[in-house]
């Protein structure tokens, strides 16, 4: 897989997920994605980058165009010093009565995205990442 | 179809090309041996070319299929470059393309494999005989024939990919135009949709539907969708789910669902599975689910009033 | 007429038609929703219209404030309707698992007052 283009991201305030948004948005729009995708990249990036800043305080995200034998696809990676999700488990597998927004945000991106990766460790950080790719045409 | 559409199918990236190249087992002393050997090329390569040629014009068969084309001048010289190509000293991703770019060209003239894959074989036997003269040493004739033959073989492969892909391309695009045509969205009437779905409903299909369904549902802006199933042998938790899914998006949008062409079969399913269709509506016969969207969208279907000229012109007939 | 922050609603009789234009930050949503609640406190308004056809993206914290906003105000006696939702949004919504319970929907503007008015005189006639 490559790295096409690269892009980091200070995510501490509303504006910054704001400003996620439009850049992901953009970005997607630009390598032609169509619209569901669209919507679903930027919906994903809306939620992760939120859950950052309502239970992080602050973190960073990094937007990538990535390739991979001949696929073009988009790869967000929203990274925290936060205190970290305890019942990692539970959390991605919350529904929408769960407490709080952090659960539904994290297993609707991963429903959202076609890969999905976390790690977490408590009292230290959370890191996520997801890749949406191109429908072929 | 152009060359990003097989570098898509066939992953080609540097990663992939690296993989196929320590498969095929491909050093960088074959490819230094093949370029030291690229003037020895050019010295015979028209003799080679003709070599093939004679093979092909000997065979009445193939000769029919390379004389039907006025292209046979342009056709020599594609293959004096695929000849002088193997001694480029290359083989990279760019190198790759040049090859595809070939295997596209014979793909679209209709070469069938049997030609393209005996003219390698036709190549390798050429350079065999040539060799051994111009490198009276064994071992170093043994080498480059060996480095040629790897070569060979790497885009003997890249041209049968070539040709499955395209082969597999065709299929595809059969298939989403039976697609197209199974899955038509009909205005049935003003604000009432119907999509008669026929055949099996896999995941991607069913993403599709649902998309396709919701922005017909707001282009018409219809208040109502049948979804007929009738036509769908099969009805599991997956195809159940699916509706469902798509059954609540269209709520979202403000619009209802009505499932119809339940079968025995598929209520048994679906109630067997547990499912909870209670937010559907859902009928067994299709004039059922028209009624029953007439009713949404407050109309009614009544019967012709006994003076009305028709009824008349008919009772007049039957006296 | 009244606009709280960014977002314009109009009075249309005794209903309140709210349109959301712009792309909406956790904070204007808020706003939104505490507006809407106070103008219907105010002027006892027995309909509310969402208009929800400018939403290019409707994540789940704004689809939890539209869901819960239409759900207070139908504690207050007032009919909720979001109307106009585009189809990038239902698909994104319910791919994401989100179930906007307790809310009408429309398809649009005038449905939703459509829809309004009949639950009006649906209440009415059941001898309210």
């Amino acid at each position: 897989m490559t790295i096409l283009s690269s892009e980091n991201l200070i995510l501490a305030s509303e504006d910054d997920v704001m400003l996620a948004r439009r850049k992901v948005r953009l970005l997607a729009e630009t390598l032609g994605f169509d619209p569901f995708t669209v919507a679903a990249i930027t919906t994903a990036t809306s939620e992760l980058c939120r859950n950052v800043c309502v239970h992080a305080v602050k973190g960073t995200a990094r937007l990538e165009q990535i390739g991979s034998g001949g696929r073009t696809g988009i790869r967000l990676e929203v990274r925290d010093e936060g205190p970290g999700i305890a019942d990692i488990d539970r959390v991605l597998s919350a529904g929408q009565r769960s407490v709080g927004s952090l659960g539904l945000g994290l297993s609707g991106s991963r429903r959202l995205a076609d890969e999905f990766r976390i790690e977490t460790i408590v009292g230290r950080g959370t890191v996520v990442t997801v890749v949406k790719w191109k429908r072929p045409a | 179809m152009p060359l990003q559409y097989y570098m898509e199918k066939l992953y080609l990236d540097e990663a992939e090309v690296e993989s196929r190249r320590h498969f095929f087992e491909i050093t960088a002393d074959d490819l230094t041996r093949l370029a030291g050997l690229h003037s020895f090329a050019e010295k015979h390569t028209d003799d080679i070319v003709e070599d093939l040629y004679r093979l092909i014009l000997g065979h009445p068969e193939a000769k029919k299929q390379f004389t039907e084309h006025a292209t046979l001048v342009r056709v020599k010289q594609a293959q004096r470059d695929y000849f002088l190509g193997l001694f480029s000293g290359r083989c990279d991703l760019a190198y790759v393309q040049d090859r595809l770019r070939i295997g596209i060209a014979h793909e679209r003239v209709g070469v069938p494999p049997k030609w393209y894959l005996g003219a390698y074989a036709r190549y390798l036997r050429s350079i065999f005989d040539r060799i051994a003269v111009e490198l009276p040493d064994a071992a170093q004739a043994r080498a480059a024939y060996q480095s040629i033959e790897k070569l060979v073989a790497f885009d003997t492969a890249l041209a049968m990919d070539t040709y499955i892909a395209a082969q597999l391309g065709a299929l595809e695009r059969h298939q989403a135009a039976i697609r197209e045509l199974s899955t038509p969205i009909i205005r049935l009437y003003q604000q009432v949709l119907l999509l008669p779905l026929i055949g099996t409903i896999d995941t991607h299909r069913a993403d599709q539907l649902m998309e396709a369904v919701l922005l017909k549902v707001v282009e018409e802006q219809a208040h109502v969708i049948i979804i007929d199933i009738a036509g769908v042998p099969l009805v599991d938790t997956k195809v159940a789910d699916h509706l469902l899914k798509t059954t609540e998006a269209v709520r979202l949008l403000g619009a209802q669902t009505i499932l119809s062409g339940i079968s025995p079969i598929i209520a048994k399913t679906i109630v067997n599975l547990g499912m909870n269709i209670s937010a559907m509506h859902t009928k067994s016969r299709l004039a059922e689910a028209l009624e029953l969207a007439f009713e949404i969208i407050g109309k009614r279907v009544t019967s012709i009033a006994k003076n009305h000229p028709a009824a008349a012109a008919e009772a007049t007939e039957k006296s | 007429m009244s606009a709280h922050g960014s977002i314009p609603v109009l009075r249309i009789g005794s209903t309140l038609l709210a349109s959301i234009q712009v792309e909406l930050r956790d904070t204007i949503a808020d706003a939104f929703q505490e507006d809407i609640l106070q103008t219907i406190a105010e002027t006892g308004a027995t309909g509310l219209v969402i208009d929800i056809t400018g939403l290019e993206m409707v994540d789940s914290y704004v689809a939890r404030v539209l869901t819960n906003t239409g759900r207070m105000a139908t504690l207050m006696g007032t009919h909720a309707v979001v109307v106009g939702m585009r189809p990038v949004v239902a698909a994104t919504l319910v791919r994401m698992g989100f179930r906007m319970e307790g809310v009408l929907t429309a398809l649009n503007v005038d449905a939703g007052l459509a829809l309004v008015s009949e639950l009006i005189a649906r209440r009415h006639g059941a001898g309210q």
